[in-house]
């Protein structure tokens, strides 16, 4: 018993910030990444949630689509799919697998949001819109000053749900062998069978390291989504 | 074109990745019933355990789960154990002639930790149209006469689980694209044969975007089939959201 804890303690700086040689890595990186996946992924998803409220029907559609490819095949192979589109080659064989995750993160955290803001903007009184418009807005200025950020504060919640699932979905990049947190334990257990007994104490430290940052990031998003409650513009 | 060898080889990750949806869902959403319940409990003995099995199975990745139970628990044991207990015996014979699965542990492990995933993230959703209801329901069904325990089983968790339906159904859809993961733990459902064929073949890029057309098929096919049952669910003459 003891052995295993030693075993994690030793290895838990690696599973924390990488490995030496590929620092930021491990729970740093899946937590970079996914920050990343989801910053440029939400403003995909505001042009695709704009292409599914286009005025012409076959933009629309594009939208639509987007939404349905990139939600309805599993992370698993969407990373695949990206990557040997953007390397031409095989998991693993090629340095630019970071890249690859990066690209495919955004587009699936892209899709999701775009369903939520496609909700979030929905449910903003179109009569908001049209006084903007009447004061002289023109509709671009109308839909980045009143529209959005309105619906913004509709969303929060369910993009802060969203951010979340992303951060955990993230795991899923081990098959690119991007070294992230799940990846980082499977290199520190490795194919030695000497460590075979420390590889339910490993899992357990990094089924931890993700419920307690998943715990800690929804803590923090409902403080935040709560002051923005009080002080915006949806006043109860 | 698809061989005649490649379209056996789907239909048979097709089967499985079906098998698996179906197996994880009847067994996710049993579990999170019993959960929910749980979760409501007035006592907290019974309470704060299970609050605390819901988060780490919602907040713990799938995989995650899937490769503990699969490859970590397992090395638990030494060498001969792990092969009589996991491997060589006639539970794992039998569940390997009716799965037709070479390691039938590893498919019965994946099993376990998306049902225990889905299970986390159902009951999350199920306690939330629970909580959202309205206390005449629960008042009305005491006052009738019936316990806690069967106000709870007949009317708070049947209409949690209609008013939520929507949600519950994206989870499922969730499930079963999270069936692909079992590849990680060499359980060859759809997600598996496409990578097998590919090491084959070296025909990645085929393979790949054939893979990703079943998965849109089957989850669009699941959405037609869950957007009925959430039609049965609403009480009649109650209007249908959104349309």
């Amino acid at each position: 018993m003891g052995d295993d804890v030693a075993f994690v303690a030793r290895n838990l700086l690696d599973l924390l910030i990488g490995l030496p040689a590929q620092r930021p890595g491990g729970l740093l990186l899946s937590i970079l990444l996914s920050a990343a996946s989801l910053s440029v992924g939400f403003g995909l998803a505001v042009i695709v949630a704009s292409l599914r409220d286009a005025p012409w029907a076959p933009v629309r559609a594009v939208g639509a689509a987007f939404v349905t490819v990139f939600r309805g095949v599993p992370l698993i192979m969407l990373l695949l799919i990206v990557h040997q589109f953007a390397a031409g080659g095989l998991a693993g064989i090629d340095g630019s697998t970071l890249r690859s995750a990066f690209v495919t993160l955004v587009l699936y955290a892209g899709a999701y949001q775009a369903d939520i803001i496609t909700s979030g903007l929905r449910a903003v009184p179109a009569s908001l819109v049209e006084d903007a418009r009447v004061l002289g807005a023109s509709p671009l200025r109308a839909f980045l000053t009143v529209r959005l950020p309105y619906g913004l504060r509709v969303m929060g919640p369910a993009l802060a749900g969203q951010a979340i699932t992303l951060f955990k979905d993230s795991s899923v990049v081990v098959v690119l062998g991007v070294a992230e947190l799940t990846t980082t334990a499977r290199i520190v257990l490795g194919n030695d069978v000497a460590n075979a007994p420390y590889w339910v104490a490993t899992y357990l430290a990094v089924g931890a390291l993700y419920l307690f940052t998943a715990s800690g990031l929804s803590t923090l998003f409902a403080r935040l989504t709560d002051t923005e409650r009080h002080t915006g513009l949806v006043g109860h | 074109m698809i061989s005649a060898e490649l379209a056996t080889a789907l239909a048979g990750g097709i089967a499985l990745t079906l098998g698996m949806t179906a197996l994880t869902t009847v067994a996710s959403l049993l579990l999170a019933f019993r959960l929910t319940e749980a979760r409501m409990s007035p006592r907290r003995v019974v309470r704060l355990p299970a609050t605390i099995v819901v988060e780490v199975f919602r907040n713990v990745p799938a995989l995650v789960q899937i490769i503990f139970w699969a490859f970590a628990v397992p090395n638990l044991f030494t060498a001969d154990t792990r092969r009589a207990v996991f491997f060589d015996n006639a539970v794992m014979d039998a569940l390997g002639a009716v799965t037709g699965l070479p390691l039938p542990y590893y498919g019965l492990a994946a099993a376990i930790g998306l049902t225990l995933n889905t299970t986390g993230h159902l009951t999350e959703i199920l306690r939330s149209g629970v909580g959202s209801m309205p206390g005449e329901h629960l008042d009305a069904a005491r006052t009738l006469g019936a316990s806690r325990r069967t106000a709870m089983r007949r009317v708070l968790l049947p209409t949690g689980f209609r008013t939520t339906f929507p949600a519950i159904s994206s989870r499922l859809v969730h499930n079963m694209k999270n069936t692909a993961l079992a590849s990680f733990v060499a359980v060859p459902e759809l997600f598996g044969v496409i990578q097998g064929e590919i090491t084959r073949t070296f025909d990645a890029t085929r393979l790949l975007l054939l893979g990703a057309a079943v998965y849109l098929v089957l989850a669009w096919l699941m959405t037609v089939v869950l957007d009925v049952v959430d039609r049965r669910l609403r009480p009649a003459g109650s209007v249908a959201g959104g349309g």
